[in-house]
């Protein structure tokens, strides 16, 4: 034996002397999910399993960008989970209605533009002299106005839109539309009269509104816009004025693709569009609030009940479904498949060591958790950015003071944290379909995971996120299979009920041992 | 020439006043020492300078540039150099990324590894080693370390010889006489013994005031001052 590997020994006995508590929990709990997997047939245990780490995938996406958001700004967005559902409604949007995204883009581009240009109003409104309460006023008053001439507009604006009063135009038929291939664009509205007021007063109604913002934030703009900034908000309107004229060719284009192609495409464009409505709230509604921790929780509270009422309104009340990509919806001949190559032959259904697994739940959905858990903790570990996020965690100040804008990473990583929100939620969409109540849903689980996992670890993430995915899954198998337990005659079957009862009992466990969660450090 | 002014700046922090007057003048290319008992505000006279702590009043000049309303990246993009008290290691990065975080162009690391390896030969031994296994010394060095990376005009060091062993504050020293080659220090320095042979100026603050300031040489020898404000010497 040389000298080294005796040193190597000695320090990993050291490191479970250190941690003992967190390596006898870690002991336990696996026991405990053997003993658990030792009382279900094989077949049953393996497909428990891969059930577990799918939710798990789900809940660790949730899990990731709570913990980065938390770890880094100190800031516990309860508005994650609703991010989360916001991925999945833009998601089935994109993949089963694109007109309806196209038709809803095109005013909003209209609508941005404006605020590009943002120097230019508040170098307006800083000349208008008085006091800051007239200031305040006059920025009301635009505001109000602004807004009302955006919605008269707007709703001049010519849109295909879903009905979720009219069964036939519901976004469930959709779903069904899409399931059985029959999809088709909805008619196409001619340019009109009214059409061409409607981009003036979207143009109008932005100009106000931005000038409204620029009343309240009263401070002169530090630079005149740049020519690119002037470019920018050109370009924005050609090119809402350029999809406009060419989305008749557009639709046909986007449904002429498979629905797999849909459904990348669906997944890109909902992960961009939960980043930019993260970057959103993080400048617009938390920062102003660092300093204030409870109102920060208390307005991530409200900004999450909003955005329900906002998809109530939008998308209707009722869940729906979404239908499973072509890839991973395939039935008859040669299905199910076998073995590890059966995930890849198109199939919905793939047979493994005798258990029956989907291929999307339990390979696809799994699949992109592992890539994102391999992503950023690449991101984390090897480049600058990610070098800047652990060193923020612990000491953000410290970072600013070493010349590095810590709020602009503080946008980035909410932004970031987000859209793989959004990512989760596309991902859950066909799996578990869409409601309004799946937000709320998978925030708990995220919740517990990171407790479990500690607080600001992000493989604490990932560990928690896995076991709170295993532990759900192993209570509903044993709904359905019943459990031996001493001193019961009958085998002791567990009600739905218990499923978040048996996550939160867990966490309640493991915090009473390990108070920091099992990757965490103590509290500072 | 001033390479930092500060003019009657006043801080608060929550509810309290710290600064209630702080003036002082860093020559570049010398030491100046702010000396003053626990609590007088020298800590708090670095983080506002900073901009860590804005001023509520006053005037902050560098370089003749008014930084008081700045935000605290701005101001340490224009060249200040930031080693505060508890030495704010980062304890998950490595001693490298500890030194690389500081790069505000790319290469600046590589510029001045040699230099900085050459005045702490302990931290290339350290490279790979997470920032929380370091010794309360090697943390020191590493601080002021990460402070050199980029091209700094004036280093801010916060008591770079609280806790140290004897060998080491010797160390510690020969390291900040050899990079004021380099740049101008404003120091803050409970051990008097210490300031005096490093600082060839010296401001002392009381209660968040200024209340004597002058060339370093003549405080050593005004030993009245040295028990009315730094106790015994």
């Amino acid at each position: 034996m040389s000298s080294r590997t005796d040193g190597g020994a000695g320090r990993l006995s050291q490191m479970i002397q250190e941690n003992r508590t967190r390596v006898t929990v870690l002991a336990v709990l696996l026991f405990l999910f053997l003993a658990a997997f030792g009382g279900l047939d094989r077949e049953d245990w393996f497909s428990t399993i891969m059930q577990g780490l799918s939710v798990g995938a789900i809940t660790f996406l949730v899990a990731s960008g709570l913990s980065l958001i938390f770890g880094l700004m100190d800031v516990l967005n309860l508005a994650h989970g609703e991010i989360f559902m916001l991925g999945a409604y833009f998601g089935w949007t994109i993949y089963t209605r694109f007109d309806t995204a196209l038709d809803i883009v095109i005013p909003l581009l209209l609508l941005a533009a404006p605020f590009l240009l943002m120097p230019i109003w508040r170098t307006m409104a800083s000349r208008v002299g008085t006091t800051a309460a007239v200031h305040r006023a006059i920025g009301w008053v635009l505001l109000l106005g602004g807004g009302l001439v955006t919605w008269l507009s707007i709703t001049r604006f010519p849109l295909v839109i879903w009905d979720a009063k009219e069964f036939a135009f519901s976004p469930g038929s959709y779903s069904t539309q899409v399931d059985l291939g029959v999809l088709a664009p909805l008619g196409a509205d001619s340019f009109n009269g009214a059409a061409v007021v409607a981009v003036i007063g979207l143009l109008f109604g932005g100009v106000i509104l931005a000038l409204a913002v620029s009343f309240f934030q009263r401070t002169p703009a530090e630079a005149a816009v740049s020519p690119r900034r002037m470019g920018a908000a050109a370009g924005l309107v050609l090119l809402a004025i350029v999809l406009h004229l060419t989305k008749g060719s557009i639709n046909d284009w986007v449904f002429g693709l498979s629905t797999s192609w849909r459904f990348f495409l669906a997944m890109a464009i909902a992960v961009a569009m939960g980043a930019a409505v993260g970057a959103f709230i993080e400048v617009l509604l938390i920062r102003p609030l660092y300093d204030r921790p409870i109102y920060q929780l208390m307005l991530t509270l409200g900004v999450g009940f909003i955005l329900i009422e906002v998809v109530r309104e939008v998308w209707g009340r009722p869940e729906f479904t979404m239908a499973r990509p072509a890839l991973f919806n395939g039935t008859g001949e040669g299905c199910p498949g076998q073995g590890i190559g059966g995930f890849f032959s198109g199939c919905s259904t793939v047979d493994m060591f005798g258990a029956r697994l989907r291929v999307y739940n339990e390979g696809f959905v799994f699949l992109v958790g592992i890539l994102v858990l391999i992503g950023v903790t690449l991101l984390l570990k090897r480049t600058r950015i990610g070098m800047i996020i652990r060193a923020g965690v612990q000491d953000p100040d410290m970072v600013e003071a070493l010349g590095i804008n810590v709020r602009r990473v503080f946008t980035l990583v909410f932004a970031l944290g987000s859209s793989l929100a959004a990512l989760g939620g596309v991902l859950a969409a066909p799996s578990i379909g869409l409601s309004t109540g799946m937000g709320a849903l998978f925030l708990l689980s995220a919740l517990i995971a990171l407790a479990i996992g500690g607080l600001t670890s992000f493989p604490g993430a990932a560990a928690g996120a896995v076991l709170v995915g295993l532990l759900q899954q192993l209570i509903i198998r044993f709904g359905q299979n019943g459990i031996d337990l001493p001193f019961l005659a009958e085998p002791f079957k567990p009600t739905p009920t218990l499923v978040p009862a048996a996550s939160v009992l867990l966490m309640v466990i493991v915090l009473l041992l390990l108070p920091a969660g099992l990757f965490g450090r103590s509290e500072r | 020439m001033t390479l930092l002014a500060m003019r009657d700046v006043h801080t608060f922090i929550g509810q309290f006043h710290i600064l209630e007057g702080v003036t002082l003048d860093v020559p570049e290319g010398e030491i100046v020492a702010l000396l003053g008992r626990n609590g007088a505000g020298k800590t708090t006279t670095l983080k506002t300078a900073m901009g860590l702590t804005p001023a509520r009043s006053g005037t902050i000049t560098f370089d003749g540039v008014d930084i008081s309303q700045r935000r605290s990246f701005d101001i340490a993009s224009m060249g200040l150099g930031y080693v505060p008290e508890n030495r704010a290691i980062f304890a998950d990065l490595s001693v490298e990324e500890n030194l690389r975080i500081a790069e505000r162009q790319k290469g600046d690391f590589a510029k001045k590894e040699e230099f900085i390896f050459d005045l702490f030969p302990d931290l290339k031994r350290l490279i790979r080693l997470p920032g929380t296994n370091l010794s309360g010394g090697q943390q020191q060095m590493l601080a002021v370390a990460r402070a050199l990376v980029p091209d700094n005009r004036l280093l801010l060091i916060d008591e770079p010889s609280e806790g140290l062993a004897p060998v080491i504050i010797e160390h510690m020293m020969e390291a900040i006489r050899q990079l004021s080659d380099r740049s101008t220090v404003l120091l803050v320095e409970q051990n008097f013994i210490v300031a005096s042979r490093l600082a060839q100026h010296y401001v002392i603050v009381e209660e968040g005031r200024t209340v004597q300031a002058g060339a370093m040489a003549d405080l050593v020898d005004d030993e009245e001052a040295i028990k009315k404000y730094l106790g015994a010497a």
